[in-house]
């Protein structure tokens, strides 16, 4: 992990070190939202809208319309980026990643200055409207650290979703592209994801990003954001002396915020 | 949550009530038992079906909307019924409104009076509202149920309704939500007689878990038990499959052919599953050809919809359209095609002619003349549309003749339309239940595995009545208390091994009770218990069991695999041990004094049979 992060992002091991990712069977789906509300039931969130990503609704299914009534379903939810930008932007490095997969973001460290929402090529981080958090998806980490499927996955009742070691994943999702005359996404996508699709229409028609193939991905923190915390209470005194003194011992990590123009390694 | 909504409709008043105090839950748990526990301390023995006396009492079960469980999705409603005038009513409902009614705070609702003009009741996060609904009135469920939830502004608001059938008073209307499902069996007509269009609910708590790790893990061993529907099932006759029998020309042939399932297979269908349910039941098809290409229907498992139109000649898809129809108009499909039937069937013997008929053509498979029937009988609409509305009974009368003989029904209610004919449990199941209501049991042929530990008996012979009572009188315990809880009876998969454990492990791990399986199963006892004596008050008598039972019912099976068989044969003996294997006396259907006690249900003591 080292070679391949520096001191760019946090990393850590939760198991074994062994890569995993989650793989969505686009032609599977039936557009039941069980894997939403599973996400909602072992995560002990309130029973929000399904519709929309929220800091209590980690998963959508696209499109917002009621369950079934579409033909075609997309999940809607965390990548668990390779090179998560998320991670990178973060001034007080909040996120970790994690080899088994997850990137994972530390409710206790933010200091809720919002530009990992901005940062995340899919969209998909949102703020908790009490604590004033990041919240995302964490691939089901408490779980992972004891070898146990994520929630959503084992939820799903016809097998659209399924888990395991990412080799195997990637196979099982090449191969079905396959047989189905499809394609997988989420494989090259912002430098690859550990999460991939296998879709067999168009992009555009399940909904869901085009992403190019480059590694963190340029952010949209607007310039006013990213002065904003300077001048404001918001983050707290002791948030921004976290972030001053991250600045000051890993320079290089200043690179991913303030330079949109660089060219990445 | 631990609430219940009393909505006084004549003043429009709410108010919130507390679920009872842990001894009494414990006795009734929630669902039917503590519902109708409710009724027969509030209703008065003169109240009327449509009077605003009348009360409709609507409960989840402690494992409704945790999630963790396949199942958990269950409401069920009880007030008089206004089929029979004497016996409980009874619907229930699955799909993911009552998960919601629960997470708008509240455990259940109790309905009384009638509103003066009409209304729904709007729950959203705790505040309970009543708003007028005359935009949605005269509309079908579908319709209905998207209009209102446009009108809340809620996008994830569940929306419980009638359809015109409701409003019309038809006897047999159903309460019909999120799209899929249905709670039949009348609870619609008393809706309509409150002037009551629907319940829309919203909110975001969650249930309490008294051990979330232990629900989670009795969950997952539930969901192992599961026998997963497929696609596949959907393009086929449906339970007609399983049990040999369909039922065709009113009940007079129960083969089934090619072009029952014409045009299935090129149909899209997609599995539409209830609330945290594995088990794949609910589905919506786009019908693919025949004259009514392009129609969208939504269907639950048990299929008696279709069997309601094989039953009046309807072959293929259009059965298919005509079932979308029923339920979107909300009348029960068996009331309906039993009534139908026997009116076809006197116009192919000659007892009815066009004259008689207003030009109407009554032959078996004329889609277009059972369709203006749909909308007749769901507006009460004429001669035709006010009588299928009263009942097939009604129907048979007014044709005179020999048509009496002809009609299917238990004490005026219809049973769930199958031909139930060929099965032994299930024809016990269907005639000593409450009428208008879904029965409860059918029995199997060998004990649950679960409860073989006690249950020393089996396999049970077709040919030999002995064990089938009993058979029956167990399984009724068990659906009883799956529903308690909160269950719903097609996940419950009682002949699987740990199918009874698991779910009242997932009930206990949720409640933090210790009910082993004979608590459980005497807390379904006491249910159906509280359901025969509410019956009783009223006027039922055991006997109208085997004696109120529509002719047809009980004639041989016609042909094919099943040809010749009936139970008819050991009637009413069979009858009669039933209710004495439930406590009750054979004739009068009263509880003996000794089964009260058993069930701690002494406060009812004066409807016990004495000698």
């Amino acid at each position: 992990m080292n070679e391949k992060y520096g001191n760019l992002i946090p990393t850590g091991r939760l198991l074994d070190g062994k890569p995993r990712t989650i793989l969505f069977d686009a032609i599977k789906c039936i557009g039941c939202r069980q894997c939403v509300h599973a996400c909602k039931d072992w995560n002990d969130h309130p029973r929000t809208t399904v519709f929309e990503i929220s800091s209590s609704n980690w998963i959508t299914m696209e499109p917002p319309v009621l369950e079934g009534l579409s033909p075609l379903w997309a999940r809607n939810s965390c990548m668990h980026c390779e090179y998560p930008m998320c991670a990178a932007v973060c001034p007080v490095e909040a996120i970790t990643k994690y080899e088994e997969g997850p990137v994972v973001i530390d409710p206790n460290v933010c200091i809720g200055c919002e530009y990992c929402i901005y940062a995340c090529p899919w969209g998909v981080i949102s703020k908790d409207d009490l604590t004033h958090k990041a919240s995302k998806c964490t691939m089901c980490s408490d779980r992972m650290s004891e070898d146990k499927s994520p929630f959503c996955v084992q939820a799903c009742p016809v097998g659209a979703l399924d888990f395991g070691l990412q080799e195997e994943v990637s196979a099982k999702a090449r191969t079905r592209a396959q047989e189905v005359g499809g394609y997988v996404y989420g494989d090259k996508e912002a430098g690859g994801a550990r999460v991939l699709y296998v879709l067999k229409e168009q992009k555009e028609s399940y909904g869901v990003r085009n992403i190019g193939p480059q590694k963190y991905p340029k952010h949209k923190i607007s310039l006013p954001l990213m002065l904003k915390d300077l001048f404001t209470l918001r983050c707290g005194l002791q948030g921004k002396v976290r972030a001053l003194y991250l600045a000051i011992i890993h320079p290089r990590r200043l690179l991913y915020r303030y330079w949109p123009w660089r060219q990445v390694v | 949550m631990g609430r219940i909504l009393r909505v006084d409709l004549n003043s429009g008043s709410m108010k919130d009530e507390n679920l009872p105090e842990e001894p009494m839950l414990r006795k009734f748990i929630g669902g039917q038992a503590l519902a109708t526990y409710i009724l027969l301390r509030e209703l008065p023995l003169d109240a009327k079906p449509y009077g605003p006396e009348n009360k409709v009492v609507m409960m989840t079960g402690p494992i409704t909307g945790t999630g963790f469980t396949p199942g958990g999705t269950k409401v069920t409603a009880v007030y008089l019924s206004p089929l029979t005038n004497h016996t409980l009513g009874r619907g229930a409902a699955s799909g993911f409104w009552a998960v919601y009614l629960k997470a708008a705070g509240y455990d259940g609702i109790i309905v009384e009076g009638a509103a003066p003009k009409p209304t729904y009741l709007y729950i959203n996060e705790g505040r309970a509202e009543l708003r007028d609904a005359s935009s949605a009135w005269g509309k079908g469920a579908t319709e209905t149920e998207d209009r209102l939830r446009a009108e809340v502004g809620i996008k994830d608001a569940k929306v419980m309704c009638i359809g015109p059938a409701g409003e019309n008073l038809v006897h047999a209307a159903m309460l019909c939500n999120d799209y899929n499902h249905n709670a039949a069996h009348s609870g619609g007509a008393v809706f309509g007689s409150k002037k009551l269009k629907a319940i829309v609910v919203h909110g975001t708590a969650r249930p309490p878990l008294y051990d979330r790790a232990r629900l989670i893990e009795a969950g997952l061993r539930w969901r192992k038990t599961l026998m997963v529907r497929h696609e596949a099932e959907k393009r086929t006759a449906g339970h007609a499959v399983d049990l040999g029998a369909a039922p065709n020309f009113n009940f007079r042939s129960t083969v089934i052919e090619e072009s029952h399932i014409e045009g299935f297979d090129k149909n899209r269908v997609t599995l539409r599953p209830c609330f945290q349910c594995q088990r794949l039941c609910p589905w919506d098809v786009e019908l693919k050809s025949g004259n009514h290409s392009g129609t969208v229907g939504h269907f639950n498992a048990g299929s008696e919809w279709l069997d309601t139109f094989y039953n009046l000649g309807v072959r293929g898809n259009d059965a298919l359209y005509l079932a979308q129809r029923i339920n979107d108009l909300g009348i029960e499909c068996s009331h309906f095609s039993c009534g139908v039937g026997v009116a076809f069937e006197a116009w192919e013997k000659g007892l009815l002619n066009a004259e008689k008929t207003g030009g109407l053509k009554f032959e078996w498979g004329n889609v277009e003349v059972i369709d203006r029937l749909l909308d007749m009988a769901a507006r009460r609409e004429g001669y035709w549309g006010n009588l299928l509305a009263e009942g097939p009974v009604e129907v048979a009368e007014a044709i005179g003749g020999d048509a009496p003989k002809w009609v299917v029904h238990t004490k005026k209610g219809t049973p769930a339309l199958h031909d139930w004919r060929p099965h032994f449990g299930q024809m016990i199941r269907e005639i000593v239940a409450s009428g208008g209501m879904k029965p409860q049991g059918g029995g199997s042929v060998n004990p649950p595995p679960d409860l073989k530990y006690r249950e020393k008996w089996g396999p049970l012979d077709r040919n030999d009545p002995a064990g089938w009572s009993w058979s029956n009188a167990l399984s009724e315990q068990y659906r009883q208390f799956c529903g308690l809880i909160g269950g719903c009876w097609f996940a419950q998969m009682h002949m699987k091994p740990d199918g009874l454990n698991s779910m009242i492990d997932s009930f206990n791990a949720t409640t933090g009770w210790n009910f082993d399986i004979d608590q459980a199963l005497e807390a379904g006892h006491r249910s159906a218990m509280l359901q025969s004596i509410f019956g009783t008050q009223r006027g039922w008598i055991a006997e109208h069991d085997w004696k109120d039972v529509g002719a047809r019912f009980l004639e041989p099976v016609p042909d094919g695999k099943h040809k010749g068989f009936t139970i008819a044969k050991w009637l009413p003996e069979l009858v009669y041990e039933y209710h004495r294997l439930m406590g009750r006396h054979e004739k009068t259907g009263r509880p003996f004094m000794d089964t009260l006690k058993k069930l701690g249900l002494e406060e009812f003591q004066e409807w016990a049979q004495l000698d």
